[in-house]
């Protein structure tokens, strides 16, 4: 505990937390949410692609979505730690932040998987009966995160 | 501004105070949901775009459209949810230089749609696997794209921005 005073008393997060400017809290929240668009959008249409949604598509395709997986996750990565860090007691004390970071882990297992697949599949491979499954764990866990992730507004 | 005696009138009727008095747990469920839509609808309307702009070739775009269904699908859970908060406290919204740059993107975003679908549908299987799309489809995608992360930037600012006076 700590430590996570120390975290959020370091000039840098309390400049963010206090400073009232646009460009300081708000601005990290916007850069969380577009992340999250980035990342979870990509990852369900990756998703309805295994389930059988644009079937005629080339699965190799679909790997332009990494990179921009990996741009939104690494986005929420530092958002997410510095929304974290600037009330680090606070949040560490919310059972629901915890299990928010639990389903993104998940998430983020099942993505990479999802993705050697992606990339492992010829134009025409068929979707392996495992892909199915890991496209639906992707589709629960990322909605979980975001359900989660709201709800630590309002669970305290 | 005959808007704001609109907002005032609109939180007084018996919808609206309903609505307000379920907010405890009627407004995290609605941004929950707003926020899930929010991913379906730039998800795949993102993918759309980019193969719009000329990424992903080989997916045909006529596939690529396949996809929609979703955002369509984020669409309307986000108007559902949208249009709950409005009439719960339309009074904070249209006070809000934030909600009016909103609903301005989403204008955008609606009018840059429906020009694509009224005139360039017909285009869309006239163009075949491998080849790159026409300048309007770039345009079309480009718009697309900055419009709904616009919508995003606006909604997420909603509760920083001064309010107009």
């Amino acid at each position: 505990m700590a430590f996570l005073e120390w975290l959020q008393q370091l000039p840098f997060f309390v400049m963010i937390a206090e400073s009232g400017s646009i460009w300081g809290y708000p601005t990290i929240l916007v850069l969380h949410t577009a992340g999250l668009a980035l990342v979870v959008g990509s990852a369900l249409v990756v998703s309805a692609r295994l389930l059988g949604m644009g079937a005629l598509a080339p699965m190799s395709a679909f790997e332009l979505l990494r990179p921009i997986m990996w741009v939104g996750f690494t986005v929420n990565a530092i958002s997410g730690f510095i929304l974290f860090a600037i009330a680090a007691t606070a949040k560490a004390a919310q059972v629901v932040f915890w299990i928010k970071l639990s389903l993104v882990a998940v998430a983020l297992v099942v993505t990479v998987r999802i993705m050697r697949i992606v990339e492992g599949a010829g134009d025409q491979g068929a979707v392996p009966a495992s892909g199915r499954v890991l496209a639906v764990v992707s589709l629960l866990t990322w909605t979980g995160a975001i359900v989660a992730g709201r709800l630590m507004a309002y669970i305290k | 501004m005959a808007i704001e005696a609109f907002a005032q009138y609109l939180q007084n009727t018996p919808v609206s105070l309903f609505l307000q008095s379920q907010a405890p747990w009627l407004w995290p469920l609605s941004e929950t949901l707003h926020f899930i839509g929010l991913a379906l609808l730039i998800g795949a309307t993102g993918f759309f775009d980019l193969r719009l702009l000329g990424f992903m070739k080989r997916v045909p775009i006529a596939v690529a459209r396949q996809f929609m269904p979703l955002a369509l699908f984020g669409f309307a859970l986000n108007l559902t949810t949208g249009i709950l908060f409005f009439v719960a406290l339309p009074s904070q919204y249209v006070s809000s230089w934030a909600w009016w740059g909103k609903v301005a993107f989403l204008l955008v975003a609606g009018c840059n749609a429906m020009f694509f679908e009224t005139t360039q549908g017909a285009r869309i299987l006239a163009i075949k696997e491998g080849e790159d799309t026409p300048l309007t489809f770039k345009a079309v995608g480009a718009v697309s794209l900055l419009a709904w992360f616009a919508v995003l930037y606006f909604g997420r600012m909603l509760p920083f921005f001064a309010e107009i006076r």
